[in-house]
Formats: C-alpha cells, structure tokens, sequence
C-alpha cells in the first residue's frame, strides 16, 4: 500500500479532515478547509487569496474556482459519508452562478441527495456572507468505489450491481 | 477607449485576437496562478494549454489530475472564445457550465482545452469546449456553458 494511501485511510479512520485535504494536492492548492458546523454537519471552506480573483476590476473571484471548491466539497463529503478508500470519481458536474464571488472567504454545504452501492448523487451551494444569499449552485454524480476493489485487487472488480 | 476605437476593431484578424488574448489571459489573476497559455487563437475555435504540476493531482495514487482543474481551464477558455465572438470589447460573466468527465487525465501530461461560442443572443453567449492530452478524438472532459453579456469591458485591443 502506498504512503499516499495510507495517509487517506489513516485520516478518514482518525477523522481527521485536514489530513484529508491534505491527501488531494489540488485542494490544498486551492487551500480548502472543512469545519464543523453547529449541527455536526461539515461546512468547506476557501479562504480569500489574491490569486483567486478571475476579474480584478469588479473584484471577483474566478468561477473556476468556485466551482473547484464545490467539486472538492461534495466529493468529500461522499468520501468521509460513504468512508471510500479512495476519492469518489466524478462522472458530471453542473454548476449555476447566482451571485458574483466577492474577494472574501467561500462557504459551501453540500446534501447527499442518494448514495446507492455503484452512485452517488451530491448538491452543494456556496455562499459568503450570508448563508441565506447564496452566490452558487452545483450538483454531481459520483462513481463509489468498494473496499476490496480499490485496496488493488483487480477480481474484485463488480460487474454485477 | 472611446466608442469609435472599439467599433473599429477586427476581431477576425488574427494578430488582434492573439493581442486580445494575451491581454484576456493576463487580466486574470486566476490564470496567471494556474499557468494557462493562450497556444493559438487565430480561428474561431480557441487553443489554450496547461502545463502540467504535481499540485493539480487529485489522485496521488494512480496519478490523475482533479477534474476541477478542468473547470477553471473549461471556464476560462469558453471566456476567452466567447469574448473573441462578440463583436465590441465586452465583459461577460459565467451564467453556468456543465462537465461531463469521459476519462481522467494523466499525470505528466498538459492539458489542451479547445474551446468555441457557437451562439450569441443580445443578453447571452453559449460556448463549449473540448478537454484533451494531445488527442482530441479522446477527449478527457466536454464542458457547455452560458455567458451573461454585462457591458463594456477594460480589455483593450
């Protein structure tokens, strides 16, 4: 088993968010974060940096961005609700921008809407200031992997649902 | 840039759009920090690259990159061909977009996004894109999105 996986099983046993984060460069590169919310669910956060900013006259963040942060957020969620031993794949993504991204920190919540043995079916919304004026929308399908199939062992991949 | 100068601009000829691209390109913190390079916007169909770096990974263990790399690269691109399309140097915002993910994309590899506007209504522009690692006909990601026209832009030519 490689060290890259270890630390992911290691953190999702430990419930260790950060070390989660940290086990996906391009969320750390992003520099997102997972906090806990009042009711035990998780909130996701990207805190502000300049380099995030895709129209510097306005100023807003980049929806690439926004979008990456709530990607991020949802496959995590299935991958610490549905303890994958790997990330959860994403088979499509859709995204509605409904406010311009100030240059401030970004919140999103996410909703497993269904997690059945082969999908898994997330929504997300991000917000700011205000968590009732949310500034996007995003939903995805996820591919889950099983136990035994991702700890590498190839004839315990499914065919059969 | 008064009105006149920006009516005047050909945005078919292709040093102007490679001009107005770098200038796109450059006006764009998030791009700068990604890397991404205009590679050829001479035909209606644009051609941005990203390079490829270890922070990409979404996947460390089978050494793929995250998908919403993509998005931001899909986001961009689509920007870049809808803003080449419009007639006037005009700012737009990001409506919605869609990504479909065919196949990850590899490790050591860059990542080419092909991207084009096939319609443009008076409030609205809709682009796509095509994701790839050198073969188009594997496409990695396809991305539809929609554009918001929102007035004039500070991008000159």
């Amino acid at each position: 088993m490689s060290g890259a996986k270890r630390n992911l099983q290691a953190a999702l046993d430990a419930g260790d968010h950060g070390a989660l984060v940290a086990a996906i460069p391009y969320a750390g590169f992003l520099g997102i974060a997972v906090d806990a919310d009042t009711d035990g669910a998780r909130i996701y956060r990207m805190p502000y940096r300049a380099d995030l900013i895709g129209n510097s006259r306005k100023p807003a963040l980049h929806g690439g961005t926004v979008a990456g942060l709530l990607e991020l957020s949802m496959q995590l969620e299935v991958l610490i609700a549905e303890t994958q031993a790997r990330l959860p794949y994403p088979v499509d993504f859709s995204i509605d921008y409904w406010r311009s991204a100030g240059p401030k920190d970004c919140l999103c919540r996410c909703r497993l809407i269904r997690s059945g043995r082969r999908m898994a079916q997330v929504q997300a919304e991000c917000w700011q200031d205000d968590v009732d004026r949310p500034i996007a929308f995003a939903r995805a399908d996820f591919l889950l992997r099983a136990f035994d199939e991702a700890a590498g062992d190839p004839g315990a991949a499914r065919s059969i649902d | 840039m008064d009105d006149s100068q920006a009516r005047s601009i050909d945005k078919r000829e292709p040093g102007v759009r490679a001009r107005i691209a770098q200038g796109f390109n450059q006006a764009v913190a998030h791009n700068q920090a990604l890397g991404l390079r205009v590679a050829d916007v001479s035909g209606e169909r644009v051609c941005v690259t990203l390079d490829y770096r270890d922070d990409f990974l979404g996947d460390p263990i089978a050494g793929l990159w995250h998908t919403a790399v993509g998005i931001s690269a899909a986001d961009s691109s689509c920007g870049l061909a809808v803003f080449l399309a419009l007639p006037d140097m005009e700012s737009i915002a990001t409506l919605d977009l869609r990504m479909d993910y065919l196949r990850p994309a590899v490790a050591d590899k860059g990542l080419q996004v092909e991207a084009e506007c096939y319609h443009i209504t008076r409030c609205v522009a809709f682009a796509r894109a095509t994701l790839h690692q050198g073969d188009r006909e594997r496409p990695v990601s396809l991305c539809t999105a929609a554009f918001m026209r929102t007035g004039q832009s500070s991008i000159t030519a």
